[in-house]
């Protein structure tokens, strides 16, 4: 029974290897490995490293497999590159162009033509061909100008955004919900990537449309609000009460609420039976009201206030709302204590 | 065209000019974008302009405005949503920045201002930041006078591990105390696979704690990575001081729990969140697990799944979800987005009913090619408030490039 089934896995498996990156298909990696082996240098091929004006890509030309006598009758006639190296390693090449202040030249003596002392993962495979930061630092002592964030001695552009990092600082996980925490402590670090607009396309107080809203097309732009947000933004609210006012205003709840109909004049109270009672006991609203004060706030704040101190005064049927040993530095003389305390 | 569109747009078109006239050779080139947006619900119509430019090594600039065409009633019809300028020392040591921006010091809580912000490195790896300015109303309002709020933190790096941070901030409306808040924080790293970072913040103006957070991460090798949360938020401590309802006293929500990623295949991640929520007396499951398959080395074409539980007593929900976005020659992708959401209980708290299922779906069109971008959707659901509900969204933008 338990054979047909290991069989079974493994043939699916391997029918989705290719579905899973498990098994290239199409363009193969460049062999790398076996041009080193056959002492082919690397300027041999890469041809004008010396001059690197900051736009070239150094790929190879067919003439340099051709014309150097190694490759003189090619087995097809289709450019080398076609099939001998996958179009996301020259992607990853073009990325890197626009993304790294990187001049060849000036390495090319100190180097002696040794390019492996950078790209030391060639031979793995196409996915290494632009070293790690970490080989960086091998030789260049970066830590004050890390310290300054200082990145773009090295990094063009980075508040646009084009190149997420992967090694280090990976945004991978929660990290919509994580982000929070983290930022806290190097807010500055953020900065180094993300403009102004990133934060307060979220955080603004002036915000047009969520990221979700602007970039409708992209189901995999980060967000809370995505999908069918307006249906279980209510049951989120309640599980997590605060959430929301981390970045709305408790005003925003009644506002919408008010134009699509939900509340507002004309319609019957949203509060369930029991919400009034006589009673503690009978009276749910008290403990609706601590545990989602902005909820209450959303409708009953500031001229709605005085329907809570009708009841709840020194001397009213309602009662002394604070919790035992409350303590504040507002002054009674102020808002809101003044309502009751006169 | 209403004050608030006239100002921002105005501000739009001055800054882009500014940008255009001081960038130099030296400098990035100004990129400008502009956005439109129509959907059939409100706001019907939307369009954005956005703008940034390093003028020169030291010196940057960005701001971001919008006008509405519908907006909903009460809100306004334009606004400035960032509008920067940044400076600093050639050396790094110093920073400032000036304009529209959200300020945020370390734990306590992010204000959007206008207003300024500073940022010096002291000796012995401390550095002390700041800002001052006004909180920013929506409308490009004044009505309130003696509104003001201030911030100030200092830290200190700890060699090349962590930093540990003391922020405080106040806020006044109209000259009264809303907020004064303290705030502590720290991020170490122990070696190069754990972490912990962890955030706490004091309200002075009703003495408790307002918001607490930490996650600790565990990276076992490139492919599997461990995290731990916990958080703490008491509702009442995030409302201005002003109102009566943070004097009533709250009931804090707490959760807490672990999550593990694992990257199965070069092409596969999935992940894995088994949390609780407590609040008062409820004690809820939060689950979930989520998995993301690759279609190409560049993810260009994706696919993913996810199933979650949450929610809390009456209000626990049950979700299904999917999402794909498949890229087409010709620069088009198409995407689309499924979601299924069951709620425990088909009536509100209140006896209302609400539906047994609230299914959502959109389905795009993309085109994503040099400067331009262009996307249209469908989008349906069923939810509370209405029991089908089809939805059109369009979008068109460009971005410009120069000199």
């Amino acid at each position: 029974m338990r054979r047909p089934l290991v069989v079974a896995a493994l043939v699916a498996l391997a029918a989705c290897a290719g579905v899973l990156g498990l098994r290239k298909s199409g363009p193969q990696p460049f062999p790398h490995r076996a041009h080193v082996l056959a002492n082919v240098s690397c300027t041999q091929c890469h041809g004008q490293l010396d001059h690197d004006d900051g736009t070239a890509l150094h790929v190879p030309e067919d003439k340099s497999c051709t014309t150097s006598g190694c490759h003189e009758k090619p087995h097809d006639t289709h450019a080398c590159l076609d099939c001998h190296a996958t179009p996301e390693a020259l992607a990853q090449l073009a990325a890197a162009r626009d993304h790294l202040a990187f001049d060849h030249a000036r390495y090319l003596p100190r180097t002696h033509g040794d390019c492996m002392r950078c790209h030391n993962g060639v031979a793995e495979g196409d996915d290494h061909m632009r070293p790690a930061m970490a080989t960086c630092f091998k030789c260049h002592d970066h830590d004050a100008q890390r310290d300054a964030r200082k990145c773009d001695a090295c990094h063009k552009s980075l508040e646009a955004g084009t190149d997420m990092p992967a090694g280090h600082l990976a945004h991978d996980g929660d990290w919509v919900h994580e982000h929070g925490v983290r930022a806290a402590s190097s807010a500055d670090l953020c900065q180094t990537c993300h403009a102004e607009k990133f934060c307060a396309s979220c955080h603004g107080v002036t915000v047009a449309a969520l990221p979700a809203t602007q970039h409708f097309a992209d189901p995999f732009t980060p967000s809370v609000h995505r999908a069918g947000f307006a249906a279980r933004h209510s049951l989120e609210a309640k599980a997590d009460p605060g959430a929301c006012q981390q970045c709305h205003q408790p005003e925003r709840c009644a506002t919408c609420h008010r134009v699509k109909g939900i509340a507002g004049d004309g319609r019957t109270s949203p509060h369930p039976p029991g919400w009034v009672g006589i009673t503690a006991a009978e009276s749910s609203h008290g403990r609706e009201a601590r545990r989602d004060p902005a909820a209450c706030a959303s409708c009953h704040g500031g001229a709605g206030e005085a329907l809570c101190v009708s009841c709840h005064k020194v001397g009213g049927v309602g009662g002394n709302p604070h919790p035992p040993g409350f303590s504040s530095r507002v002054r009674l003389t102020e808002m809101p204590c003044r309502m009751c305390h006169k | 065209m209403n004050r608030a569109t006239t100002i921002a747009l105005v501000l739009a078109v001055v800054l882009a000019g500014m940008l255009g006239f001081e960038t130099s050779a030296h400098g990035d080139p100004l990129t400008l974008r502009a956005d439109a947006l129509a959907t059939t619900q409100s706001p019907a119509g939307l369009v954005m302009l956005e703008t940034d430019s390093k003028l020169s090594s030291t010196v940057s600039a960005e701001a971001v405005v919008w006008t509405a065409a519908s907006p909903l009633p009460g809100e306004h019809a334009g606004d400035v949503l960032v509008i920067a300028l940044r400076a600093r020392t050639a050396d790094g040591r110093a920073s400032t920045q000036l304009g529209r921006f959200v300020a945020i010091l370390g734990a306590t809580r992010p204000l959007q201002i206008d207003g300024a912000a500073g940022r010096v490195q002291l000796p012995h790896a401390f550095y002390t930041e700041a800002y001052a300015g006004i909180p920013v109303l929506a409308g490009l309002g004044t009505g309130r006078a003696w509104d003001w709020a201030v911030g100030a933190r200092i830290a200190r790096k700890l060699g090349d591990y962590g930093s540990v941070g003391l922020a405080m901030m106040e806020q006044r409306d109209d000259g009264r105390l809303a907020t004064e808040e303290v705030g502590a924080d720290a991020g170490v790293a122990f070696g190069k696979r754990d972490d912990v970072a962890v955030k706490l913040a004091y309200d002075l103006a009703n003495p408790a704690v307002a918001d607490a957070e930490v996650t600790a991460r565990h990276v076992h090798d490139r492919s599997l990575r461990f995290d731990l949360y916990a958080g703490y938020r008491a509702a009442s401590h995030l409302l201005p001081a002003t109102s009566l309802f943070t004097v009533l006293g709250d009931i804090p929500a707490e959760r807490g729990g672990a999550r593990v990623t694992w990257k199965a295949a070069p092409r596969l991640e999935i992940s894995a969140d088994a949390g609780v929520r407590y609040v008062e007396d409820d004690l809820a499951p939060a689950l979930s697990a989520h998995a993301r398959l690759a279609l190409d080395d560049t993810s260009r074409s994706a696919l993913t799944g996810e199933i979650r539980r949450d929610g809390a007593s009456d209000d626990a929900w049950t979700g299904l979800s999917g999402a794909a976005r498949i890229a087409l020659p010709y620069a088009l992708f198409v995407s689309t987005e499924l979601e299924l959401v069951i709620p425990d209980s088909d009536r509100t708290p209140g006896g209302r009913y609400r539906g047994r299922a609230w299914p959502w779906a959109l389905a795009a069109l993309g085109w994503d090619f040099s400067a331009w971008h262009a996307a249209a959707a469908l989008e349906a659901s069923s939810s509370p408030e209405s029991r089908a509900r089809i939805d059109a969204l369009l979008q068109l933008g460009r971005t410009w490039s120069g000199p």
